[in-house]
């Protein structure tokens, strides 16, 4: 870590060394909060969510329970606990019973090292508005994330049906894929921070530090998003990717597969709870991009200038507008985006993040090693080159590969067309003449929609 | 170990909720057998028999998680690397310049050999 | 954040011969994936090739240009020694040879994909697909031997383990003809040889526990610091010596040999029998003699077990073989246990330096031996592929003059008969034990060594003097490369049996310093 951050990273809020000293009646009330928080973000999620998207589709949405339909989402969460509980007759019960815990658990888990602002006084106790930190903490959802995988793993597979254990299979391949890409996105954030803690890595985008380019002092800006913009397009691609969310949400593509790894889960409380776990893990990758990349609890520029911004309670007023913009990111992609198709999907993570990722993570270091270790810049920048120039090859050697295949390929079925127009019976089998008035219509008039 | 404390009064708390909602589930419904409504669901055809113990299932999902193995690991070693980043410097560089380019050669064998492909 | 890192040092010029083997595999590799498929053989076998001798020349200026080195490379992680040198070098001569054999392409299915007996493997045949693979795989498996003997750490040499086991479990599989049998071998080795990987992790672990370090000397100073702790010392090294006791195939843990032997292509049957046993012997002697060298006390009365056991086991139950590679794996065995005489034979410097100069000069003498009798394996062919059973031996002593005779001679070395490179292998080894204070262990070496005859001149006799079968099998015309093989197998046989003097002073000069610390 260069000095200036160095320097600058001791009064920005907590770091790790703030942690592990609360009684355990504070860590019972911050748990609580923790879920108390989850619980009510779900219920209102999902009525926000159902609101806007129907704005955005014209239309009211829920507007019967409550004020605006408000209680919609508790009425939901009701109905299902006085639904019958099916448990169908061919499932493995243990497993099938398990498997909604399985994603639960590690659900809420994940929300525990997620500052939600700097310390305050609570009941006379100096403590962070954080549940916890680890000096792994960033590796510590990443790892929640994989054991939640095995809920749906578990899920999909206990059912012992066709839709489910292919939906499980799919979300699963989906979600370690793009995990991958996701784990590899926040390596440029390590490399700026020195540090996998959360709390110390919101206290590192406090200030920016500067980096010394051709002579000059550039300042740069504190925020992760802005130094590492090409990470944190890839990261809100993988978090979208990661929750099976639209446009990524084919384990549950209703077209396919019916309701996926969940088809056995008829709608009672062990339905409800692997919804909960759905949009928990949303909430999870949202807080987890502003504590990366967001700059965390700390106020955006403008008020930011006001002193009292970053202390006390108001980090968490912050905290709270940023989770709901990107939430509401979430809901905007939902409402325009089409689902894309399996294969589509799954080139897209391996083929396009992933190396792209890794071009873009050596070319960061490179910076890095620039900023550090000025003496050698020549070697750096020989490095810087080597990387570059690879990277691009690589691209260019695979892309011109793909482009010589698709025309390849719309050549073939180019001659195969002409071969059955010049020739139908070529092919060995009775073709119908493509031109034939029967298959056209040509004769019958048009009749122009909406005019009966 | 203290730091962990918290994480397990989460988890306590959780687990709680989520064991407690799965065991009142069967209490607070009704209960009215049918036997079509405890089959598995497959669009009202009668559903296909399954194996017991799972059966087997395509090859092309262990490829993918062999490959997110080979992956997972590479970013395990990539995160120390990047914490301890500023001590390392060009020797750093260097050598992650190199395992990155060695794991790059067996992905492009699995990309030309197809092993990245959905049919 | 507060402890700062040194940067560690590697010594580039000390590991060349290392690194110019992995880097020659991630090539192979690269032409896998780039290269159209009928000139990936073009590429692969010059590329082996010149990574192999490359190598070689590689060891040959460390020694005489800049001298053995004295001090252990990239911060005490692997010990490029005498002994590892010559190891090194009996290692790449052995894989260069095999590779001569790995380049018949008769010996590899042609789509290990495809299932035996299936349409999709007759498409493949007359397609004359190959796997072209074999030969990155073969280079790993070479690296990792290399790195195995050479090793200075534990954590290294479970690297280097597994570098050396995966692509041969994969390798094992990859027979063209008897494919289930391949494949059988192959899963076999895979699943026992992962049990044994797993011993040694935790044995690794335990002595971890004990000495807080996994540095080979930094376990030996531990040995003399460290107190109380005797149960995780004395389980940890029994596990470690578990799983490096598998891989040379010694008794109890030597189930596995016949069968992969048997099932695996012929030409990777030699790499193994060769190559793997060299490796994990300098392994062996590495853990057991620098990092355990002060506890040999506690575990000379389980190797001497160990050593009997396995000298009489491979002995007597290659006796009753009828299948010739399955012979050739008991006598693999019972060869194993006759250099396990070797490592027991410990005692001051000036002994453990003549125990380990015969260990490795019966390393080098037997390896070469091995190469070229598998070669010969590969020429006697039946329809169905190469002619295992014994019976289809007979009488090929007068069909086959010349070959048999060759055979007869590697059989007569494996023997131990004066006038071959065996004799004074063994002749080595013993007489080091007999010094060392292993009286007994010696007897029992030449009492077996004596049984193991039997089973050799059986076969020759069968080959000479029985009349051959009406439909006897087909003596291929070898290829260039087999020929080579054989050629320089025999000849090697022949030069180190009559002129043994230059070679043992140079395994004499290479163990002279011992293993460095």
């Amino acid at each position: 870590m260069s000095p200036t951050l160095l320097a600058a990273a001791a009064p920005d809020g907590p770091s790790l060394a703030d942690f592990g000293k609360d009684p355990l009646w504070i860590s019972i009330i911050k748990a609580l909060f923790i879920f108390v928080f989850l619980m009510l973000g779900v219920l209102f999620g999902v009525w926000t969510e159902r609101k806007v998207i129907s704005r955005m589709q014209h239309r009211y949405g829920p507007n019967r329970a409550g004020k605006f339909g408000l209680l919609q989402s508790v009425a939901d969460g009701l109905k299902f606990g006085l639904k019958e509980d099916l448990t169908p007759n061919t499932v493995d019960r243990v497993l099938y019973t398990l498997a909604p815990i399985i994603l639960v658990v590690p659900a809420f888990l994940a929300f525990s090292i997620v500052p939600f602002g700097p310390s305050v006084w609570l009941f006379g106790h100096q403590t962070p508005l954080q549940l916890t930190d680890l000096p792994v903490a960033v590796l510590f959802v990443l790892a929640m994330a994989s054991i939640g995988v095995y809920g749906i793993v578990l899920a999909g597979w206990s059912s012992r049906s066709p839709y489910a254990i292919l939906g499980g299979l799919r979300s699963s391949a989906q979600v370690v894929s793009y995990e991958i890409a996701m784990g590899l996105s926040f390596v440029g954030v390590f490399l700026f921070s020195g540090t996998l803690s959360t709390s110390e890595i919101v206290a590192s985008q406090a200030h920016g530090g500067t980096v010394g380019l051709f002579g000059l002092d550039i300042p740069l800006p504190s925020w992760h998003v802005v130094l590492l913009l090409p990470s944190f397009l890839i990261y809100t691609i993988t978090m979208l990717g990661e929750t099976n969310r639209v446009p990524f949400d084919l384990p549950e593509g209703e077209g396919e597969l019916v309701g996926g790894f969940m088809t056995e889960y008829s709608s009672s409380l062990k339905f409800a709870l692997i919804m909960l776990a759905e949009y928990v893990n949303v909430f999870t990758v949202s807080a987890l991009s502003i504590t990366l990349f967001l700059g965390g609890w700390r106020a955006p520029w403008p008020i930011s200038l006001w002193d009292g911004a970053n202390v006390g309670w108001w980090p968490m007023l912050w905290f709270f507008i940023k989770m709901v913009l990107v939430f509401m990111f979430f809901i905007w992609v939902r409402a325009s985006l089409p689902r894309i198709r399996y294969d589509q999907l799954m080139a897209f993570g391996w083929k396009v993040l992933i190396p792209l990722n890794l071009g873009w993570i050596l070319l960061v270091a490179t910076m890095r090693v620039l900023q550090v270790e000025s003496n050698r810049v020549a070697l750096v920048y020989t490095l810087a080159a080597i990387v570059l120039v690879g990277c691009i090859a690589v691209w260019f050697r695979f892309d011109t590969v793909l482009q010589r295949r698709r025309e390849d390929r719309e050549a073939q079925v180019e001659a195969e067309f002409a071969q059955l127009r010049d020739a139908p019976d070529a092919g060995g089998f009775p073709v119908p003449p493509l031109d034939l008035p029967h298959y056209h219509g040509a004769e019958r008039k048009e009749v122009p929609s909406g005019s009966n | 170990m203290e730091l962990y404390v918290p994480i397990l009064v989460l988890a306590v708390l959780a687990a709680g909720f989520a064991v407690f909602s799965v065991t009142i589930a069967p209490f607070t419904g009704p209960k009215r057998w049918n036997r079509a409504k405890l089959d598995a669901y497959e669009c009202g055809i009668d559903p296909t028999p399954q194996p017991v113990g799972g059966g087997r299932f395509p090859l092309k999902y262990m490829i993918t998680a062999m490959l997110f193995i080979v992956f997972d690991i590479e970013i395990i070693f990539l995160y120390p690397w990047a914490v301890a980043f500023d001590q390392l410097g060009v020797f750093g560089l260097v050598e992650m310049v190199l395992f990155i380019v060695t794991v790059l050669v067996a992905y492009a064998y699995v990309w030309r050999r197809k092993g990245l492909d959905w049919d | 954040m507060n402890n700062t890192f040194q940067a560690p040092t590697i010594e580039y010029g000390q590991l060349a011969p290392l690194l110019l083997v992995f880097g020659a595999a991630v090539v192979g590799v690269l032409i896998e994936a780039f290269a159209p498929r009928y000139l990936r053989k073009s590429f692969q076998v010059p590329l082996t090739f010149v990574s192999l001798l490359g190598a070689f020349a590689l060891i040959l200026v460390q020694v005489f240009v800049s001298g053995v080195p004295t001090a252990p490379a990239a911060m005490g992680a692997v010990a490029v020694d005498g002994p590892s040198l010559f190891i090194w070098g009996v290692i790449l001569i052995l894989a260069a040879v095999s590779v001569l054999l790995i380049t018949d392409d008769d010996h590899f299915v042609p789509q290990a994909a495809a299932v035996p007996g299936s349409a999709e493997e007759d498409d493949a045949l007359a397609e004359g697909a190959a796997h072209t693979e074999v030969y990155p795989l073969v280079l790993f498996a070479v690296g990792g031997m290399l790195l195995f003997a050479a090793s200075n750490d534990l954590l290294m040499m479970f690297v280097a383990l597994e570098v050396m086991s995966l692509p041969l479990y994969l390798l094992c599989g990859l027979a063209r003809r008897r494919r289930l049998l391949s494949q059988e071998a192959s899963v076999k080795y895979f699943l026992l040889g992962a049990f044994s990987s797993g011993f040694f992790l935790y044995g690794m672990a335990l002595i971890y526990g004990f000495a807080g370090t996994v540095d080979l000397a930094g376990i030996s100073r531990a040995l003399g610091t460290v107190s109380g702790q005797d149960p995780l010392l004395l389980i940890g090294t029994a596990l470690l010596g578990v799983g490096l006791l598998f891989k040379i195939g010694a008794a109890p843990f030597q189930a596995w040999k016949p069968d992969v032997y048997q099932g695996a292509p012929t030409p990777i049957t030699a790499l193994m029998a060769s190559g793997t046993l060299v490796a994990a012997f300098g392994a062996l002697l590495r853990v057991f003699w620098v990092a355990l060298g002060n506890l040999d006390w506690d575990w000379r009365p389980v190797m001497w077990g160990v050593a009997i056991l396995t000298m009489v086991l491979g002995a007597i139950l290659a006796i009753t073989q009828t299948d010739i590679k399955r012979m050739l794996a008991y006598s693999s065995i019972a060869h194993a246990g006759f250099l396990l005489v070797g490592v027991i034979a410990t005692g001051d410097a000036r002994q453990n330096a003549d125990a380990l100069s015969g260990i490795l000069f019966y390393l080098l003498v037997y390896g070469i031996t091995t190469v070229g009798a598998f070669a010969v394996v590969t020429v006697v062919r039946d329809a169905g592929g190469e002619a295992g059973h014994l019976s289809r031996w007979a009488g090929l002593g007068k069909r086959a003059p010349a070959l048999a005779g060759v055979f007869a001679f590697f059989l007569l070395a494996f023997a131990g008969i004066p006038l071959t490179s065996g004799f004074f292998g063994k002749y080595a080894v013993f007489a080091a034990a007999a010094t060392g204070g292993a009286l007994p262990l010696v007897i029992v070496g030449v009492v077996s060594s004596a049984v193991a005859a039997f089973f050799y001149v059986r076969v020759i006799v069968l080959m000479f003097f029985s009349e051959p079968a009406a439909d006897g099998p087909t003596i291929a015309v070898p290829s260039m490369g087999t020929a080579a093989v054989v050629t320089v197998a025999a000849a090697a046989t022949v030069v180190l049996g009559v002129f043994p003097e230059p070679v043992l002073r140079l395994a004499d000069q290479a163990a002279s310093t011992l293993f460095i610390r």
